[in-house]
């Protein structure tokens, strides 16, 4: 076992993440053996709708992660874009175009907004998220006069349904396309850029980097940017393949996105992030979502569930850490 | 030699807030000032204040128990369920659901303080199982106590009685107020108390000072558990039907409630009369904001703001000390 | 002194892959002061924290009293009477003087905690050792001094019969420690058991009666005080002979140009009109007593923290520094005095943390060269004779020298021309301090200039080519090193104090 952990390889990947990439695998193959039918495209279509927008989510929440933050307002922020661009898409006659931008400028905004106050203000980021929250629910259900939003479907005459090409063009998935170029951006962001490299820093001293001469307030701040930026396309996404949107909800999927980068190996103390784990652990939550439908248990079991995976990997994680130690 | 302290402590500050809110919403809405708008806030309010002095222990650690809301609804559907398919009586299905909160809250505590893990990640993994556990506990029904004119429906007279001439009286206002003297009495003037101020402040200094700093953090978990089971009585009492996987979210307006009444977010100091004033600053402005002409959703976003804004004035509050 | 009261004999402990101890022998008797001495790593720490219980040896016996005896946790050791007062300060800041000498013990009355017989108690304790404290004073209100003397009245309180002292004077003034070695003597005088532990020779030889020197893990032998000079303990510590001479004249030249003027600096209470100016080549010694404002002088003055007014001209020109990022900017460096929190990201590789203050360098287009980058880290590392395995090494497995090696490196990476060396051997033992002096007059003979601040006498003489001396946030002097003494710096640096 030792040994095993010892190798270059292993190191490098993480002994970790090759475990999660281990479970990922049996479980996929559990459920193929227990459920009929979901070895198949159309299963496999399905787990990566799920995983699009939860993905999104989870590798804007990642940054935040790595500084040391947090950030349990993506979610409600998620749907607060979804609604109030399509409010504005149905209600008011905008082009596709500008709702997908409206989505992913909201998300910024907000992600600016608790940026500001947690790096500039110097509010706990819990608070800030607390706050933000609220307040995300608060504006779509005020915006949108607490009705739900229904993006067009693919074939709606307005010819408004294109963007559904974003995520599945026939049958081939555009969305992992998207996803995967999406994930390469941002790992290179993480690991071979000054922003990476200063975010990660100051998630493990903070004080020591801004001595450096470095101006951590903006740094901070631009994780926080990249996370509800995030938020907004993980909106588009989620509405490219439900289709509706109700306020005050979105709770969940915070939980579930901040679950898959501390699964993935993302330090809650800050300094530690990886990407590739974040991704991995997308990936076993959206299967187990799926498995779990298929198997018509309701979402909750899969809230059991990945709440004791979670606790399994932290667990691991830290006694190893104490072990070093 | 010592600072003179200043008599605006936060408490104060949200005390008079408070107030003025108060007279506030009663001045622009004259239905604000019934006593059966009062009597249905206070209704409200109880498993809300539960919650909040529970979970202040937690935060004056430094921690955080994110668990309470969807705890609170689990223990709920959990002695519901006893009365309604396996015909319990009463009492013993509120000593369930508290006993099931201390439990949980046990979980949590060991979890954080034995095994280590942070008290975030922790209490956001039993916010998860306790919100599926209560669906699959049910089978994803909702579950109804008992109604007040139902034999085994007494509990509903521990909040509200009704007098002779069949006025009501908000009795669970006593209940609550006995409590928060006693949660402060503790906190302030016993081992529990102090050493849970001690961990929140230091924590290593406190385990070299030979205190057993894992059984008290452990016990700190332990009464935000009992009290988010007291508070799923107070909410069976009120919400007639409990729906299993709602809850989520509510537990932050209690954490909010605490973190207004001035308990500070980093730990090492709070307290509980503090807390019940913030937590009622909390219910006064979502159920008080529709009274005057705000739309029911406004109150999130105020709510917001008056987070943000709380914590932002104590900061700066400390840099012009500074 | 009296008879023995603590013997342990062969004690051995070991870490995965480290061996702390190994056969280590010691001897304390009633009514002794007992010095343990040893560079930092040799284990003294571990060998107090085998004794109180935080540690469990693997062999070994300790016998206490005339028995045999472990201590599984600190509070059988308090107890049995054994306390330690330690290095860090380990106060519970939101609870009052009084709260914390009894924490872990407090006076009951039923359920409740007699708050007031605790302040009864607090009071008594102060009184008998000629303190000063106000007993219901918050402790995060109190100085760091004061709350160092709380916690010697703590440890006093629990009856103790042998009292641990962890380098208790790092923190101190000389006032205090006066004050602290006058309570010392009174324990003495009582008949306690007392262990100290400094790295401050002078007070070795003042306050001791023997010392026993500990080397990487090993007992190296014990001492009479009195009977061994200063030179004998160093020969043991390191095992060979260091030489702390005093420079004798300043090696800038005449005409060397000003590199750096501070003219009326002011910030908070601890930096009040401040003036004084730094040549090329030159370091510049800043010495005075803890809380002198020296830190605070070189905090501001790198934008630390926020100054109220002040000018700044580097090399003759007027600058703006309202940040670290600023004073980056034109050329300022800061070693920290605190490593750990303020210089170095410990989690995080050598390379990462040397080009820390300079990314830009190694950025070509959007991304980081890390090749260069390494190739960087790695040429340091070889030019300042870091031992590390490699620039992957993560930095918080270094020694302290090694790790301020670092911090060096960062900023030689980012090619400073002005460097602030606070308290830069701080927490590095012998051999390594001597590395650090040289790299600092290699770099200064290269034309850098140095401010140094040092709270040690010694490294004060030993390395300035001038010297400001600082009181109560106040320059009081400017001595140039050939005129230099110990007593003229320290009327200077007592001058304001009454």
């Amino acid at each position: 076992m030792e040994k095993i952990k010892q190798n270059p390889i292993v190191k490098k990947l993480g002994f970790n993440r090759i475990i999660l990439f281990c479970i990922l695998l049996i479980m996929y193959g559990v459920f193929s053996a227990v459920i009929q039918g979901f070895a198949g495209a159309a299963r496999i279509m399905s787990i990566l709708n799920y995983a699009y927008f939860l993905g999104f989510l989870a590798l804007g929440v990642t940054f935040v992660i790595a500084t040391g933050g947090i950030d349990f307002s993506i979610g409600p922020v998620m749907f607060c874009c979804a609604l109030m661009s399509g409010y504005t898409l149905n209600t008011f006659g905008a082009p596709v175009i500008v709702a997908l931008l409206m989505s992913i400028a909201i998300g910024l905004c907000f992600g600016c907004f608790n940026g500001y106050l947690v790096a500039y203000v110097g509010i706990p980021p819990f608070i800030v998220s607390m706050a933000t929250m609220n307040i995300a629910k608060g504006l779509g259900s005020v915006f949108t006069k607490t009705q739900s939003v229904s993006w067009p479907q693919a074939n709606d005459p307005s010819g408004n349904g294109w963007f559904r090409n974003l995520v599945k063009f026939n049958d081939f998935p555009t969305g992992l396309i998207i996803f995967i170029v999406a994930v390469i951006i941002l790992y290179v962001v993480m690991n071979n850029t000054k922003a990476g490299r200063y975010i990660l820093c100051l998630g493990s001293n903070k004080e020591a980097v801004r001595l450096s001469g470095v101006n951590v307030r903006k740094w901070q701040m631009l994780a926080y940017v990249i996370c509800g930026m995030m938020a907004g396309i993980a909106a588009i996404f989620f509405v490219g393949a439900y289709t509706t949107v109700q306020p005050g909800l979105g709770d969940t999927y915070n939980n579930e996105a901040i679950a898959s980068c501390v699964m993935g190996g993302t330090s809650m103390a800050g300094g530690l992030a990886s990407i590739g784990g974040t991704v991995i652990g997308v990936l076993v939550i959206s299967l187990l979502q799926e498995g779990i439908m298929a198997l018509r248990m309701t979402k909750e079991v899969q809230m059991i569930i990945t709440g004791l995976i979670v606790i399994v990997f932290v667990y691991a994680d830290v006694s190893a850490r104490r072990r070093k130690n | 030699m010592t600072k003179k302290k200043s008599i605006f402590t936060q408490e104060v500050i949200v005390g008079i807030v408070l107030v003025a809110l108060y007279f506030i919403f009663r001045l622009i809405s004259s239905d604000f000032g019934k006593y059966t708008t009062f009597l249905s806030m206070m209704d409200i309010s109880y498993y809300y204040v539960l919650m909040a002095i529970g979970v202040a222990f937690p935060l004056i650690t430094g921690g955080v128990d994110l668990s309470i809301g969807t705890g609170m609804i689990c223990y709920a559907l959990a002695g519901g369920c006893l009365i309604r398919f396996y015909n319990v009586p009463t009492g013993v299905a509120i000593l369930v659901s508290i006993l099931f909160g201390v439990g949980i809250g046990l979980a949590n505590g060991v979890l954080i303080s034995i095994m280590g893990l942070p008290p975030f990640l922790a209490t956001l993994c039993t916010c998860m199982i306790t919100r599926g556990l209560g669906s699959v506990v049910t089978g994803s029904f909702a579950i109804p106590w008992p109604t007040a004119k139902q034999d085994n429906g007494w509990f509903h007279s521990i909040f509200k009685i009704s007098t002779a001439n069949n006025t009501k009286l908000p009795l669970g206002l006593l209940w609550i107020i006995l409590l928060m003297l006693l949660m402060q009495f503790i906190l302030a003037h016993t081992k529990f108390g102090r050493y849970t101020i001690s961990i929140g402040s230091n924590k290593e200094a406190a385990m070299l000072s030979g205190i057993n700093v894992k059984f008290y953090h452990v016990m700190v978990y332990m009464v935000s558990g009992l009290f988010a089971g007291l508070a799923s009585i107070a909410y069976a009492a009120v919400i007639k039907t409990v729906q299993p996987g709602t809850g989520a979210g509510m537990e932050l307006d209690a954490i909010g409630g605490a973190i207004v009444g001035g308990v500070s977010a980093s730990g090492g100091y709070g307290t509980i009369y503090g807390t019940v004033l913030g937590a009622y600053v909390i219910i006064f402005l979502k159920q008080g904001l529709p009274y005057i002409g705000f739309n029911a959703n406004m109150q999130q976003i105020i709510t917001g703001f008056v987070l943000i804004g709380a914590v932002a004035i104590d900061i700066i509050k400390r840099k012009v000390i500074k | 002194m009296g008879d023995v009261i603590l013997t342990m004999k062969d004690i051995s402990k070991s870490f995965p892959g480290v061996k702390a101890l190994d056969r280590v022998n010691f001897e304390l008797r009633r009514g002794e002061v007992h010095a343990l001495m040893g560079e930092n790593g040799a284990g003294k720490s571990t060998l107090m924290k085998v004794l109180t219980g935080i540690y469990t040896k693997d062999t070994g016996i300790i016998s206490y009293e005339g028995r045999e005896i472990t201590f599984h946790n600190t509070h059988e050791a308090q107890e049995a009477g054994v306390v330690i007062v330690h290095q860090e300060l380990n106060m519970v800041g939101d609870l009052t003087v009084a709260q914390n000498i009894f924490i872990g013990r407090e006076f009951k009355k039923g359920f409740m905690i007699d708050d007031r017989k605790m302040v009864q108690e607090s009071k008594k304790l102060f009184d008998e050792l000629h303190i000063d404290i106000d007993p219901k004073a918050k402790m995060s209100d109190l100085t760091v001094g004061k709350q160092q003397m709380c916690e010697i009245a703590k440890a006093i309180s629990h009856k103790a019969k042998v009292i641990i002292f962890d380098e208790p004077s790092a923190a101190l003034t000389e006032k205090e420690i006066e004050d602290l070695f006058a309570i010392i003597r009174d324990l003495r005088a009582q008949n306690l058991g007392i262990i100290y532990i400094s790295h401050r020779m002078d007070e070795i030889k003042v306050i001791t009666d023997r010392v026993t020197v500990m080397r990487d893990g090993t007992y190296v032998g014990t001492l009479i005080t009195s009977e061994c000079t200063k030179e004998d303990i160093i020969n043991m510590m390191v095992g060979r002979v260091i030489y702390e001479d005093p420079k004798t004249h300043s090696m800038v030249p005449k005409d060397a140009p000003v590199v750096l003027k501070v003219e009326h600096l002011n910030a908070g209470k601890m930096v009040q009109d401040v003036s004084f100016e730094l040549r090329k080549g030159e370091i510049l010694g800043f010495s005075g007593l803890m809380g002198a404002g020296r830190t605070e002088t070189a905090r501001a003055l790198f934008g630390a923290d926020p100054k109220q007014s002040g000018d700044i001209y580097i090399n003759g020109e007027k600058v703006t520094i309202n940040s670290p990022e600023d004073a980056v900017k034109h050329g300022i460096g800061y070693l920290s005095e605190d490593r750990k929190r303020f210089g170095i990201v410990v989690q995080k590789t050598i390379t990462e943390n040397s080009t820390l203050a300079t990314m830009e360098k190694y950025m070509p287009g959007l991304f980081i060269n890390k090749g260069a980058e390494k190739a960087v880290a790695e040429q340091y590392i070889k030019e300042l004779d870091t031992k590390t395995p490699g620039a992957d090494q993560l930095v918080v497995n270094l020694s302290g020298g090694n790790q301020q090696k670092v911090v060096i490196a960062k900023w030689l990476v980012r090619n400073c021309d002005i460097l602030i060396f606070d308290e830069p051997t701080r927490g590095i033992d012998v051999g390594a301090k001597n590395e650090i002096y040289k790299l600092m007059n290699h770099l200064a003979s290269e034309g850098k200039s140095i401010i140094m601040i040092s709270s040690e006498m010694t490294e004060i003489l030993r390395m300035s080519d001038r010297i400001v001396v600082m009181c109560e946030g106040k320059k009081t002097g400017e001595i140039p090193i050939e005129e230099a003494t110990q007593e003229a710096i320290m009327d200077k640096a007592t001058r304001d104090i009454k």
